[in-house]
């Protein structure tokens, strides 16, 4: 008999789902080529276990954060942790892969036999961003973050014959190749200075060390911070976002950006709160004026777009900026919140950008959606609900999200930031009203746009999230606390 | 009770929302009919509302624990003029938007939902809550403004939404500083008024928060030189928008500055007597001067708005008996006297389809009964003896001598002034013979026009002849706001200035 090493395996059972689920998928596909909607039924089957499995551990960190103690989280000898926010996050990566692939759906059944590739590639990005808010490894991490990035490249381009789709995913293959390369760096540096690439051991690593000189180590960290950076697309290592946004199938944007930005700012948190709090007189002006500098320059230059996609980018330069704040408030509760309030808001814009623009376009025009709310009033109103909650107006998630963040901001001293935060709200006011204004202040003669089932779905969750969120916030909030990081 | 006076405009919102677009006649009406329902509730809580300080009808529930928001309601003799005063203005400005016949529900829906909002800031007594209520004001608003506007509308929409925006924006700030002050000083963050009215604050940190507060209401207000959004807005508003936004929405600046500043920065508003006077006086003046010479009606009623609201503001930060209640009941008379005038310019405006003055002349004789009441409403407007805006600005005046007699001097002028841009603009339009064509067939108004007009002449009149029946009602709680201050600060109310000698002022007009 072989003997079986003692590993938790339900640290990674959701991962391991997802995976064999998309290997599944394309044999499935290669076998008995059925119809789209056969392989939809698949996916939605993996993703419900995977989401059981989700819940499963949810509960069992809870015991272990009772009566164990760190030991019993990290599993896979030190690879991946199991704690309240590894599986907030993958809770709601898996919920957004789930609103994302209805709302590509579209754009799937429109690939025909490539379908299954585009439902492949989702799975497989999903487990990778997953693997990577559960690490607890830096290279783990790194794993998680290439195997989630690739896929995304593909996705990318998936309507290959379109030529901006096709530049779009050269783009932002080439760009995030080079921000995966300067995370490694960073990691590099890192362990060269610690001698510990897990992020738990680099914490011990402070507290029982005095860094005299911490060059190596800060300039490792401030490498990690720029490679994070690019993924979730704050400034300056932004200028890939709207490229990308604007050339990528209409379809999987929505999805794309959600999932980068969801690893990528629960990562950042994990590295620089978990990891290296003792260096927060070092790093949180850095991340405060990154925070500043994106809210600046994501709405103003967001003003100017006349590209739905390019400003829906721009804001979430801006949103990169307001989430920040949370992790510059040194605290994860705001921070977890908002991203996920937002990944909603993302995936349900974008679903509407699909619906108008055609799932598999590239670029939409502000003119396209002049007079929409007389065109197709429910669509109108969703996209009216759904910008106006990235705005951040009262009684939507979005008000509730930036409210949270900046509290923490300002507990933590960061008064000036906050300030800066809330003009640069007003000035995002400007650009989403403008969207509205077209929507519903110029008239149009022409017909009402068919809405699939599908992108209903989408849109409803999506915007009754984001009312429900605003008024009710206290569930959420409630989980968001109890989900703080090792 | 008073959660149904928010609930009621949303459900009414929602029942119309309900009826199908092919009944496109059965909006409007029932619209009407629907927010009848929170003006008698309204009429209610009036009835029952004791003349004691203090908030009645509390009701309170927990919204988020451990930020310490919740669900906090009450009305007290400042807040209470207001509610009523919105319940009535919503029907009426309904009632006058028969001209809407482009997206009729839409048009209801959002009257109602910008209603619920309005009674919302009014009644909040917790300031999270008061901020959402203050923030959500503006989709609605804008709205308005941005489809059944003039010409212009888009650009005014946003004009108004940005300016508002960055005001609250910064309030936001303070508001957050105050829950934490809060959070420091007695353990846990809260939001509810009552507890940051005991708060200890450091008096650079006062003067901070003092300025937030008060730039945000400032520029609601509108006062000099913030005021500049304000024309634009009313301008190209349809007339139920003009008369929302004129008869409640401004007054939630001067609603904040006297519930929010005097009561939480007592110190900062006993400093900032001076800087807020002036600036008030600027805008009585040059709110009046700059309304002398607008060619357009609508214009002309919204700069007059700039120095109507200046006195409040005036009365306000004068620090006594008679300038608060004086500024409450203005509050009221404002909204009832510029809300009739903006329905008037909208009914010529219907007819002739322009607004500038210099079109109209000699309606006198062609509409004698449209001539009469927008006399009428000129004479309430620039405070005829007998009518609500004297009231209103006799105690404003002869409450703010005691303590700034400088400036009320000069605010005088203002009343003078007003005479002048509001008779020489009737004089040019209904005056004279009717020499141009397009005026001499004009039709008078009709009955639903008189029926619509006629609950604000009786108000007016009530108002003018016997004010005491809301002066009773406000003085308790104006009170309550000048005793907090005295007890935090060492700035005592010249004897004058305090309950006895205003009653004596008030008797003087009934």
């Amino acid at each position: 008999m072989i003997a079986t090493p003692d590993v938790s395996w339900i640290a990674i059972l959701p991962e391991l789902v997802l995976a064999l689920g998309a290997v599944a998928v394309l044999l499935v596909e290669v076998q008995w080529k059925p119809a789209t909607r056969v392989l939809g039924v698949i996916s939605a089957i993996i993703l419900v276990v995977a989401i059981s499995f989700t819940l499963l551990q949810w509960i069992q960190a809870g015991d272990a954060l009772e009566f164990g103690g760190l030991g019993t989280l990290v599993a896979f000898s030190g690879m991946v942790v199991m704690d309240g926010f590894a599986v907030f996050g993958r809770f709601v990566l898996l919920a957004m892969t789930g609103l994302g692939l209805l709302a590509g759906w579209k754009l799937i059944e429109s690939l025909n036999r490539r379908g299954a590739e585009a439902i492949a590639l989702v799975l497989l990005a999903t487990t990778g961003f997953s693997i990577m808010v559960a690490s607890n490894n830096l290279v783990m991490m790194f794993l998680g973050l290439e195997i989630g990035s690739i896929s995304l490249y593909v996705l990318a381009g998936m309507t290959r014959e379109k030529i901006k789709a096709d530049e779009a995913a050269m783009k932002y293959f080439l760009l995030g190749s080079f921000a995966s390369a300067i995370f490694v760096y960073g990691v590099a540096l890192l362990y060269a200075g610690t001698g510990q690439l897990e992020i738990l051991a680099i914490r011990q690593f402070f507290t029982e060390f005095f860094v005299t000189s911490p060059a190596v180590i800060l300039i490792g960290l401030a490498l990690i911070i720029v490679g994070l950076g690019f993924k979730v697309s704050a400034a300056p290592f932004h200028s890939w976002a709207p490229d990308v946004y604007q050339g990528a199938p209409a379809g999987v944007v929505g999805y794309m950006a959600a999932m980068a930005k969801i690893a990528g700012f629960l990562a950042i948190a994990r590295i620089l709160l978990t990891g290296v709090p003792q260096l927060d007189a070092n790093w949180l002006p850095v991340i405060a004026g990154l925070s500043a500098l994106s809210m600046l320059v994501g709405s103003v230059v967001a003003l100017v777009q006349n590209d739905v996609r390019r400003m829906l980018a721009y804001s979430g330069v801006a949103h990169a900026g307001f989430i920040l704040t949370g992790i510059v408030g040194g605290a994860t509760t705001g921070m977890l919140f908002y991203v996920t309030v937002y990944a909603i808001q993302l995936v349900g814009a974008f679903a509407v950008v699909a619906v108008v623009s055609g799932p598999g376009s590239s670029g939409s025009s502000i003119d396209e959606y002049r007079g929409l709310a007389r065109r197709s009033p429910a669509l109108g109103a969703a996209f009216a609900v759904l910008l106006l909650g990235m705005a951040g107006l009262p009684l939507t998630s979005g008000f509730i999200a930036k409210f949270g963040v900046f509290s923490e901001a300002w507990a933590n001293g960061y008064g000036w930031l906050v300030i800066v935060a809330l003009l640069a709200s007003v000035i995002a006011f400007a650009f989403y009203l403008r969207v509205i204004v077209v929507m519903y202040m110029d008239e149009t003669e022409e017909e009402a746009i068919p809405v699939s089932v599908t992108a209903r779905w989408v849109l409803g969750i999506a915007v009754v999230g984001t009312v429900l969120a605003g008024i009710l916030p206290a569930p959420l909030i409630d989980l968001a606390a109890s989900a703080f990081p090792l | 009770m008073l959660t149904w006076l928010i609930a009621l405009p949303v459900i009414a919102a929602v029942i119309v929302a309900l009826v199908p677009k092919r009944l496109k006649e059965l909006h409007l009406p029932l619209g009407i009919a629907l927010s009848v329902l929170p003006l008698a509730l309204a009429g209610y809580v009036f009835w029952i509302f004791e003349p004691v300080a203090g908030y009645q009808f509390r009701q309170q529930a927990v919204w988020y624990e451990p930020w310490g928001i919740s669900w906090s309601l009450g009305i007290d003799g400042i807040s209470m003029p207001m509610v009523l005063l919105t319940a009535i203005l919503v029907p009426i400005s309904l009632a006058a938007s028969t001209s809407i016949t482009r997206r009729t529900k839409e048009f209801v829906v959002y009257a109602l939902l910008l209603e619920a909002g309005m009674i919302g800031v009014f009644l909040a007594l917790d300031l999270f809550l008061f901020f959402v209520f203050f923030e959500a004001i503006l989709i609605p608003m804008y709205f308005i403004i941005g489809i059944w506007g003039g010409e212009r509308r888009v650009y005014a929409a946003m004009k108004f939404f940005i300016f508002t925006a960055f005001g609250s924006a910064l309030m936001l700030a303070g508001i957050i500083a105050l829950a934490f002050t809060h959070a420091e000083q007695f353990g846990s963050a809260s939001f509810a008024l009552s507890d940051l009215m005991n708060l200890d604050l450091a008096t650079g940190a006062e003067r901070w928060l003092f300025a937030a507060f008060a730039l945000a209401f400032a520029i609601k207000v509108p006062l000099f030189p913030l005021h500049t959004w304000l024309p634009d807005a009313h301008t190209e508003a349809p007339t139920a928008g003009s008369v929302l936004l004129a008869g409640v929405l401004l007054k939630l600046g001067t609603y904040g500055l006297l519930r929010f500043n005097l009561s939480l920065f007592p110190q900062a508003s006993v400093d900032a007597v001076w800087i807020m006077g002036t600036l008030a006086v600027i805008g009585i003046i040059y709110g009046a001067v700059v309304a002398i010479v607008q060619p357009d009606l609508k214009r002309l009623v919204a700069y007059s708005s700039v120095s109507h609201l200046g006195f409040i503001v005036l009365g306000t930060f004068a620090l006594t008996s008679g300038s608060l209640q004086g500024a409450v009941i203005q509050n009221v008379n404002h909204g009832l006297t510029t809300g009739a005038l903006f329905l008037l310019v909208g009914m010529i405006y219907e007819r002739r389809h322009t607004k500038q003055i210099s079109d109209f002349g000699g309606l006198q004789k062609v509409m004698p009964v449209f001539a009469g009441f927008f006399l009428f409403m000129v004479f309430a407007s620039i405070g005829l003896p007998g009518l609500n805006g004297f009231v209103g600005e006799f105690l404003i005046l002869i409450g703010s001598f005691t303590t700034l007699p400088a400036l009320t001097i000069v605010a005088a002028v203002g009343v003078v002034l007003a005479a002048i841009y509001m008779l020489w603009a009737y004089e040019r339009v209904f005056t004279g013979v009717p020499d141009k064509e397009e005026n001499r067939v004009l039709s008078d108004l009709s009955i639903r026009e008189i029926s619509i007009l006629a609950p604000l002449v009786i108000l007016v009149l009530v108002l003018g002849l016997y004010p005491k029946i809301l002066l009773d009602k406000i003085a308790p709680s104006t009170e309550a706001v000048l005793d907090h201050i005295e007890s935090q600060t060492e700035f005592v109310i010249p004897e004058p200035g305090r309950l006895g000698d205003v009653f004596v002022a008030g008797g003087d007009q009934e």
